[in-house]
């Protein structure tokens, strides 16, 4: 079960990104914008439950 | 098979003689993520590889045993335990399945004239007797066809052998995605159970998917036991194709895989299999490092790193003048099906220094 979903952008580069998804049990796991990949379909359906990624926006 | 005798007409070999299971970890051998998991409400992949377990009512303890027929050559198999009852609404189910890949399943010539029926076999065995369902479902095309076998006698194990015409409709799409769905269902609410078992392909209707299912989550006395699975091509079942043990591991790497030594679930408190990677800077205080996968995955992962002490996404850092543990981050665009490429932000200024940790990688159906 998803808790919480971060969108991190990635060093040098706001273009591209992954999903730091932590789950109720506290793991994080680091998931590809991947529609072939089954935690991103996860991501979209708790997006579509009315859940929200975080996303600060690219930093470095 | 050791050949002794030539007929004189020659050999005649099938379409598929060996690798012949469409099912991966057949035998319930290969458990990467651990051997059993108690309190599970949810569903997900939780022990042997490749099984997923869809569970939304009840509470289980899953895991893999060493409960398996007598004299049949298997050493595990998966269980099921009920440690809390429940009773499903019109939508929830418990189904035990393993999704299969479009391009492993080419040969059955689906959506053709020539479609070739399918025969499943596996050993099965219940403190719950009754009706079951099997479904055999086309993920590209929603369609779907169903079996239902009989557990007869209480707590003994049994071998059941089903075969599925094959479907003249829809053809599976020959790609890594997902296809078919091989279900065994545990437990159904009345969306599921209120139409006539799909005997026959059709278009899927939910009513007709497990009519006549028993209910395993009704007592806590109730558990389910699987090995033994085939998926052939044919009408017929033949003896389960036995892989060697690193022929099923390398199987189930396409789908998970991790850097703790077998014996140890991800999160397990220990430095055993660790890695201790020496990188280069990005120019962004981050130590950067690639590592091509064991073999090539089924498509871009999922990573989960953990640290020596079983936190996740933390790996442990050293370097000139600090060390600790710090964010380890999936480079998206550098990640891919063949190479797991990681940053971790080990601070500024550093002409020297080193990371290490553990990571599982899932690229599961």
């Amino acid at each position: 079960m998803i808790q919480s979903v971060e969108k991190v952008y990635m060093p040098n580069d706001n273009t591209v990104f992954i999903y730091k998804m932590t789950t109720t049990d506290g793991i994080v796991s680091d998931v590809p914008h991947d529609t072939a990949n089954r935690h991103y379909q996860e991501i979209l359906e708790w997006v579509a439950e009315g859940n929200t990624i975080t996303d600060n926006g690219g930093g470095e | 098979m050791a050949v002794t005798t030539i007929p004189s007409a020659g050999l005649t070999l099938g379409a598929q003689v060996n690798f012949r299971n469409l099912i991966i970890n057949g035998d319930m051998s290969i458990a990467q993520r651990g051997t059993s998991s108690s309190s599970i409400t949810s569903g997900g992949y939780y022990t042997v590889d490749r099984m997923e377990h869809a569970i939304n009512y009840g509470t289980w303890t899953l895991s893999q045993s060493t409960d398996v027929p007598t004299g049949q050559g298997f050493a595990k198999s998966a269980k099921w335990d009920c440690t809390a009852t429940g009773t499903p609404t019109a939508g929830q189910e418990l189904k035990f399945r393993q999704k299969i890949e479009g391009q492993f399943l080419q040969y059955l010539k689906k959506g053709t004239s020539n479609a070739e029926s399918m025969t499943l076999s596996f050993w099965v065995k219940s403190t719950k007797t009754g009706t079951y369902i099997v479904e055999m479902r086309d993920d590209d095309n929603n369609r779907n066809i169903c079996q239902s076998y009989t557990i007869s006698a209480s707590n003994t194990w049994e071998k059941k052998t089903l075969t599925f015409d094959g479907d003249t409709t829809g053809a599976y799409s020959n790609d890594n995605g997902q296809s078919l769905q091989c279900t065994w269902w545990l437990g159904a609410g009345t969306n599921f159970t209120s139409g006539t078992l799909a005997t026959s392909w059709e278009s899927t209707t939910n009513a007709n998917r497990a009519v006549g299912q028993v209910n395993l989550a009704d007592s806590t006395s109730n558990e389910w036991y699987i090995t033994g699975v085939q998926l052939e091509v044919g009408t017929t079942a033949s003896d389960f194709e036995f892989l060697p043990f690193d022929v099923n591991l390398q199987r189930c790497l396409r789908y998970y895989n991790k850097t703790y030594n077998l014996s140890d679930a991800p999160a397990s408190v220990t430095s055993t299999g660790i890695l201790d990677i020496s990188g280069f800077s990005d120019g962004s205080n981050n130590l950067l490092f690639d590592i091509p996968h064991k073999v090539r995955m089924r498509g871009t992962p999922t990573v989960t790193y953990y640290n020596s002490g079983g936190t996740s996404g933390q790996w442990f850092y050293g370097r000139n003048g600090a060390s600790g543990n710090s964010t380890a981050t999936s480079y998206s665009g550098r990640t891919a099906e063949n190479n797991l490429s990681t940053y971790v932000n080990i601070g500024a200024s550093w002409t020297g220094g080193f990371v290490a940790g553990h990571y599982t990688l899932d690229a599961e159906l």
